[in-house]
């Protein structure tokens, strides 16, 4: 009995387990500080850490469960340090989504049990051809959706990235968690299972409808984290769609998507807390003008918002590159459903691109709020601790890094031989003659700028309509509504009205459903003596029926 | 090093030349459509010659860096675009650079830019045309991204321009399907809404927000855009000759024909700006994402049919 094994594709998710485990931690020395229980916190971190390790490296389902689910409860206890009024709340219900997947996780690992006799996964091969087949792929997805976060199951993500305290968001929802979670969808669809051709589009549909549906919902936030975390959910879209090509291409796109997630979302949700430990809030309405403040968090901010957006040459591209190739590549299998998928993920990159513009702005550029204002975060210019600017730089960095050399760095050396296969591209992209370009191309713009005469540029009041806009805070214009346009657009007006409702979060159906059952319940045990005894009387009525019919 | 003399040459000054005439061409027959005479040949680059010269203010309180940098990385994706299509188109060498995705991406980075600006700008007016310009590529993202996949279907499910072109030579150019007209529409909609021209010139609405995203700029990097804005006016209109009419050739009367192509579309473009009036955002958002996705995505089936 092996009960562990170090393949390509669990050193690589190991490996990155622990860098992002040393960028929390050491973050965490300055967001944390002061507060109470602080030995219980980082005991938290440090066995969040091995026991995600330990759900890598595990070779055996059982093993792996029982990591798997010691990590829901860790994710439980780590939301608790939240300091909002919905924390507990929050937490239970993370708790019992994370939870209702492990009990599928379980009934998964008894099909397969059944159906193969051995738990060692490297053992395991299962052709999709019986239903308990099928039923145990579900099982074993469901789990894998609700750990990373793709639609249906994602609804606790964004209350966690509201309620939770930023590093154990940027922690656990933001990169380990897909980590795990894609690392389990690639484990079984890749390995466990030899997946078909329907349950490949499942995959898929999954994926489009996750990366649009959740990207809608980020469009019209109001809080900086709450905002950041549908975009957690929306990102885990491509990684779904990209496993669900079953093509090399496909795959590497998705894995390589969901390292490049984990890097900028936890460079945004890192930034983001830089500006909640400056503010002392993260509701956009009173925020604004923090370039000032805070410029370095703000290039940060700026090249995370890119990559995540795809604009070329930062990681994001390269991967949404792959992912897209993948899907082409499944066209020649015919059927018309690939151009529905292909659509949704580049229109999906447009409304990312549109709601970080408007973070951008809200947050960093645009006027200041009267709000910063009052507060006097002075003096200007003085950034937050170096602990707290340095792990965000740092991946903002990966990000250009894993951007411009993504064929030689995470692709060569990391996600291809995680495959096992050769990754044939169709398309070109040249990133590093690109950037060489690019960067000869800002050395022509420099060069208009000199011969002009830039150097003498001097600086002016801002102006409207004669008025100085700076002693006229009702002239400000926030970008929280810049996108109220599109949410009174037609159809979309009543989904998004039951969508703010939660009419479609499975949590709360849940709970509306149970809470029905409840209330027949409580109008039978309504404690009168006689009820009772009438029901005893009525139930042994009907027990004497059958006993001596 | 080579690729850094393309990048210069075709990429840069003669994108750079193109589009400036084609800016002429667009002021002359905005001016014929008026009854005026219109601008001599070398006005436009007279006017931006003329802004070089001129101070550049920045508004107080602003991201300097982020206000004087954000025009050269317009600048800047367009040159690559440019030299990206220049090469591919003559043929130089099939796998440069990049393929049609890479070319969709590079072309939001102008918008990008000009968003990025008017945020720096901290100026109400800015931050609403901005924000309008985003809500635009919202709208025409869509309808555009189904119009550009119908020539990647024609030609076997390639996405390298070269094997779109070298499918073109042999089978004739797209626009010669109906598919492809009806994709050729489409994407002619999205191109003037990607220039931001009427009807579809919301975010810089002169008579009503000031030029938007532009209204701080001054001297210098106004210059700056108004150079992109004008390669531009060449780039987006070859992209759409590339993908949809086979492309300029090089030899003989093709080249008169692939200019006529690129001249022919820049006109169409001023005729739909001098004829219409200004829409709503709103209004616009709708129009792209229901009656133009709706042709759009009918011109896909009936590319996926052969047709």
């Amino acid at each position: 009995m092996q009960f562990f094994r170090f393949d390509n594709l669990s050193n690589f998710v190991g490996i990155f387990i622990g860098i992002f485990s040393l960028l929390i931690i050491f973050y965490s020395s300055a967001f944390m500080r002061g507060r109470k229980g602080l030995w219980r916190y980082y005991s938290y971190l440090v066995l969040t850490l091995l026991s995600s390790l330990g759900a890598v490296f595990s070779n055996n389902l059982i093993l792996f469960m029982v990591f798997w689910g010691f990590l829901g409860l860790l994710l439980y206890l780590l939301i608790g340090f939240g300091q909002k009024e919905n924390t507990l709340y929050t937490a239970k219900k993370t708790f019992i989504i994370i939870g209702a997947a492990d009990a599928l996780m379980i009934l998964g690992l008894a099909f397969v049990g059944q159906l193969t006799g051995t738990l060692q996964m490297d053992k395991i091969s299962i052709a999709l051809t019986s239903k308990p087949a099928v039923w145990a792929y579900l099982c074993f997805a469901a789990g894998a959706f609700a750990k990373a976060g793709a639609m249906p199951l994602h609804t606790w993500i964004p209350d966690t990235a509201e309620d939770a305290p930023t590093p154990v968001t940027a922690y656990l929802p933001a990169s380990l968690d897909k980590l795990l979670g894609i690392y389990f969808l690639a484990r079984i669809s890749l390995d466990l299972f030899q997946m078909n051709s329907a349950m490949n589009t499942l995959l898929m549909a999954v994926g489009s409808f996750t990366i649009v549906a959740a990207v809608m919902m980020a469009l019209i936030q109001h809080d900086l984290k709450r905002l950041l975390g549908y975009h957690a959910v929306s990102q885990v879209g491509y990684m779904v769609l990209g496993i669900g090509t079953g093509n090399p291409i496909g795959i590497a796109g998705g894995l390589f998507h969901m390292l490049n997630n984990a890097v900028y979302k936890s460079c945004l949700f890192l930034s983001g807390g830089a500006v909640e430990k400056k503010s002392g809030t993260t509701n956009l309405d009173n925020l604004g003008g923090f370039v000032k403040f805070m410029p370095i968090t703000f290039v940060s901010f700026l090249i995370a918002s890119l990559a995540i957006s795809g604009v070329p040459p930062f990681n994001g591209f390269a991967s949404k590159w792959l992912v897209y190739q993948g899907i082409i590549k499944t066209a020649s299998n015919g059927g018309y459903l690939w151009i529905v998928w292909l659509v949704a993920a580049l229109f999906g990159s447009a409304l990312t691109l549109a709601s970080f513009m408007k973070l951008v702005h809200t947050v960093f550029l645009g006027q200041t709020s009267s709000q910063v204002r009052d507060q006097k975060l002075l003096p200007l210019g003085k950034e937050t601790s170096p602990a707290i600017w340095m792990p965000s730089a740092f991946l903002a960095l990966l990000c250009i890094i894993f951007g411009v050399f993504a064929y030689r760095m995470p692709l060569g050396a990391f996600i291809v031989p995680s495959i096992g296969q050769s990754v044939e591209f169709l398309g070109i992209w040249n990133v590093n003659l690109a950037t060489a370009l690019l960067l000869a191309g800002i050395i022509i713009g420099i060069a208009i700028y000199l011969a002009g005469r830039v150097t003498e540029a001097r600086e002016t009041e801002v102006f409207v309509g004669g008025e100085l806009t700076d002693e006229h805070p009702d002239m400000r214009v926030s970008g929280v509504s810049f996108y109220n346009t599109i949410q009174e657009i037609g159809f979309l007006r009543g989904l998004y009205k039951k969508a703010l409702r939660r009419a479609f979060d499975p949590y709360e159906i849940g709970r509306t459903i149970t809470f029905g059952f409840t209330r027949i319940l409580r109008y039978i045990h309504n404690g009168v003596l006689s009820t009772y005894l009438a029901w005893c009387l009525l139930g042994m009525i009907v027990l004497f029926y059958v006993l001596l019919r | 090093m080579i690729y850094i003399l393309y990048f210069i040459f075709y990429g840069f000054l003669l994108t750079a030349i193109i589009g400036l005439l084609a800016s002429w061409v667009d002021r002359k027959v905005t001016a014929r459509v008026q009854y005026r005479v219109g601008p001599p040949i070398l006005q436009p680059l007279i006017d931006i010659v003329k802004l070089l010269g001129k101070e550049t203010l920045i508004p107080r309180g602003a991201s300097r860096a982020t206000f004087l940098m954000a025009p050269v990385a317009g600048l800047t994706s367009v040159i690559l675009v440019a030299t990206l299509l220049w090469i591919n188109n003559l043929g130089s060498g099939d796998t440069f650079l990049g393929d049609l995705i890479v070319v969709l991406y590079l072309l939001t980075i102008p918008s990008i830019s000009i968003i990025m600006g008017g945020f720096a700008s901290r100026n109400p007016l800015a931050s609403l045309g901005a924000s309008r310009e985003m809500k635009l590529i919202l709208g025409y993202e869509l309808p555009f991204v189904l119009a550009v996949f119908v020539p990647v279907i024609k030609s076997g499910f390639s996405i390298r321009l070269a094997e779109i072109l070298a499918y073109q030579t042999q089978n004739g150019a797209i626009t010669g399907s109906l598919s492809g007209t009806l994709a050729l529409v489409v994407a002619v909609f999205c191109v003037q809404a990607k220039l931001a021209l009427v009807p579809f010139d919301i975010p810089e609405a002169e008579t009503e927000i000031v030029s938007g995203p532009l209204v701080e700029y001054s001297g210098s990097a106004l210059g700056i855009y108004r150079l992109m804005k004008n390669m531009l006016l060449f780039t987006l209109p070859f992209f759409l000759a590339i993908i949809f009419m086979g492309g300029l050739r090089s030899d003989g009367l093709h080249l008169l024909n692939g200019l006529l192509k690129v001249v022919g579309l820049v006109a169409l473009i001023t005729v739909i700006r001098n004829t219409n009036p200004r829409v709503r955002i709103d209004q616009a958002v709708r129009f792209f994402w229901g009656p133009l996705t709706i042709i759009a995505a009918a011109a896909v089936l009936l590319a996926l049919k052969g047709l």
